[in-house]
């Protein structure tokens, strides 16, 4: 089995680059009938997004010449010069291809790791590629596997586990400090992009009611609407602030708004349950003193994103967790492919009923023992040729049909019913 | 003592202990499903384990140190089961199992001489302690959720996320399992030093409140009282309230040590 990965992504190639290579969605059946024309492939793969394209092949034999044919082919079918786009490639084969499918479908080649939408892409770029025949052996088993690996990556590290956005991140904290975020109040202050961002995140968590202010009223009530909340007149800023558990703040105002002796006012007012203030501004809103306050919890613009930062590193630690279970998994398949080769899958059918024939021929050796040598030998024939003719049939056709679509499945089933050891 | 069941309790207790050990030490978490099944059947056994002690010795088993470690142990154990049950968090469990383990522990080992004292053995000696073993496990939790209140509290405040930032249940339920478990154990302490007094002064006469470990008991209490009542009265809450419950435990633990004056539980 060999198998063959050609491709660009992010990390070898521009932007500019990566739309021309790009295979257009209805162009991509044509595309993989194509690969699959290609001499010596039997099977074929193509995953195109916005940051990789690859061009993963299955050859009948391992003789160097699938990788420069798949980028000959890539090239040509994109209209470009093969010396234009090489140095943008990369080629792997054999494990490494199985290995880099792997990372690719469990994020951890992402541009931001442990994002989630590359297996929905890899998903849908299989679907379209069994849909048109161009799997069905042991590229098939890959690519499924490939799926069961991106899972047990996800659930078992942290690759995903923490927010990379700011608004995420603000999200994050609050379910830090408030756990559930049912009933929770939010006060939006100020109309802004990434305010509005942040609560319709708190909304879709679950928070209750939400209030809208602004200096001016109309940009208030616009947004409240498209938040479904209630725009409060400016003036009573501090009156709704007591109300709410998270407040967030993005007015241009050049003073702050809320100083540390409103919030403390605040606090004695909600008798010191904790109150969470998102300050995106710049120039701030909030005095940054507030925070000292017990039971406050400030963070700016700058802090949120240091939160990131800090959350993107810890997906990379993750991440060589992730490069562990990976590598882990290519050893597994392989040696499970092995096992799905037909020509041991033929010796082991062999062996098993020799092991029969044996075994039969001592349990009756001692009704054996009167017969002459002749006799004998013409036992041994006998049951020898009855294997022989029992496994002829079988093993022609096994050798016939493991080349076909389904074939794994038959030798998987061949196995199975003759017990032969995994 | 009832040998057998108390140490099938405390191998599967053991199991625990090796769960917080790989928690602080490592990051896997994989390991709790089994410990926390461990944890519940050696519950079990445990509770076997004290029912065939009371009824070969014929009484209640807290009259000595080992048999109130093995209670303390039991309820430990059984908190910390109702506290997942209800708010489904883990972190809990590195603070609990540990200290399950060596208070069973203590009760396998230990067989010290211990007098048997006719002076002490009164329905009140059963009903005291019983009482302050239920307050003193449920304050354990309250000191619990303390530490881990400061320790989030202080990450969430210094804006640096680190290693135990995802692994600490939300600031609001921390909060709420302080609040709680204060609520269980402040009435038990409460009943357990009145019952303590009545019983003492009941005993040994009009001076009682001079044994050390009384009127360190009464001190303890004080530190929860002001806790409580701040609680109800202003909403304290958070990292004070936190300081509080560490200093209350810290009280116990000095009371619970002192073990000299009339307490003495050793035979002189």
């Amino acid at each position: 089995m060999n198998f063959c990965l050609v491709g660009l992504s992010h990390k070898t190639a521009p932007v500019e680059v990566r739309e021309q290579l790009a295979f257009p969605e209805e162009q991509l059946a044509d595309a993989l009938r194509a690969v699959v024309g290609l001499p010596g492939v039997s099977e074929a793969f193509i995953v195109s997004t916005c940051n990789r394209v690859e061009i993963l092949a299955r050859a009948e034999t391992d003789d160097g010449n699938i990788g420069p044919a798949l980028a000959r082919f890539l090239a040509e079918s994109r209209r470009r010069e093969l010396a234009e786009i090489e140095r943008y490639l990369y080629e792997y084969r054999q494990r490494d291809a199985i290995r880099h499918l792997f990372r690719v479908a469990s994020s951890l080649d992402s541009m931001v790791i442990g994002e989630s939408q590359i297996l929905g892409q890899v998903k849908t770029a299989y679907a379209v590629a069994r849909a048109c025949g161009a799997l069905g052996g042991a590229l098939e088993e890959v690519l499924t596997r490939s799926f069961s690996v991106a899972k047990q990556i996800r659930t078992e590290t942290g690759i995903a586990s923490s927010a990379v956005s700011v608004s995420y991140a603000a999200v994050e904290l609050a379910r830090r400090i408030f756990g559930s975020l049912d009933g929770r109040r939010i006060l939006v202050v100020g109309a802004g992009k990434m305010s509005e961002l942040a609560a319709k995140h708190l909304v879709g968590s679950g928070a209750a009611g939400i209030f809208v202010t602004n200096r001016t009223p109309e940009r208030a009530a616009e947004l409240a609407a498209a938040l479904q909340g209630r725009a409060v007149p400016f003036e009573q800023l501090l009156e709704y602030a007591a109300q709410c558990d998270i407040i967030i703040t993005s007015t241009a105002a050049p003073s702050f708004l809320l100083r540390k002796a409103d919030v403390q006012r605040l606090l004695a007012e909600r008798r010191n349950r904790p109150v969470f203030l998102i300050d995106i501004a710049v120039p701030r809103n909030i005095d940054p003193e507030a925070n000292k306050l017990d039971n406050v919890f400030l963070y700016d613009i700058d802090d949120l994103q240091q939160v990131v930062n800090a959350n993107l590193k810890e997906r990379l630690r993750e991440a060589q967790r992730g490069e562990q279970i990976a590598e882990q998994e290519v050893e597994k398949l392989l040696r499970r492919l092995k096992t799905l080769d037909v020509v041991p899958t033929i010796i082991d059918l062999r062996t098993r009923l020799e092991e029969i024939r044996a075994q039969e021929l001592t349990r009756m050796s001692s009704q054996l023992s009167d017969l002459t040598p002749q006799q004998q030998e013409a036992i041994e024939a006998l049951t020898r040729g009855m294997i022989n003719k029992i496994l002829h049939s079988p093993v022609s056709h096994l050798k016939t049909l493991a080349q076909q679509p389904d074939g794994l499945k038959l030798v998987e089933t061949v196995r199975r019913i003759f017990n032969l050891k995994q | 003592m009832q040998q057998l069941w108390l140490r099938v309790a405390l191998a599967l207790y053991s199991l625990g202990l090796l769960h917080s050990i790989l928690t602080v030490v490592g990051r896997k978490q994989r390991v709790f499903r089994i410990a926390l099944g461990a944890i519940s059947l050696g519950a079990v056994f445990h509770l076997v384990a004290l029912v065939e002690d009371g009824l070969a010795t014929q009484h209640f088993p807290v009259t000595t140190l080992p048999e109130a470690a093995s209670l303390a142990a039991f309820l430990l154990a059984c908190w910390f089961l109702l506290v997942y049950w209800r708010y489904r968090f883990h972190s809990i469990s590195v603070f609990v199992f540990p200290l399950v383990f060596v208070l069973t522990l203590t009760a396998a080992v230990d067989r010290g001489p211990y007098a048997e004292l006719p002076l002490l053995r009164t329905a009140w000696l059963y009903i005291h302690v019983s009482l302050i073993i239920l307050g003193y496990t449920a304050l354990f939790l309250t000191f619990v959720a303390g530490v881990m209140y400061l320790i989030l509290e202080r990450e969430l405040k210094s804006k640096k996320p680190r290693a135990f930032y995802h692994r600490l249940p939300p600031l609001e339920t921390i909060d709420d399992l302080a609040y709680k478990s204060l609520t269980i154990g402040f009435p038990f302490i409460t009943l357990g030093i009145v019952s303590g007094a009545f019983w003492a002064s009941s005993v040994w006469g009009p001076s009682w409140p001079l044994d050390p470990k009384i009127a360190l008991s009464f001190t303890t209490w004080l530190i929860y009282l002001s806790l409580v009542f701040a609680r109800w009265s202003v909403g304290w809450r958070g990292r004070k309230a936190a300081y509080f419950a560490i200093a209350g435990f810290v009280a116990i633990l000095v009371t619970w040590g002192t073990n000299s004056g009339l307490h003495s539980f050793v035979s002189p």
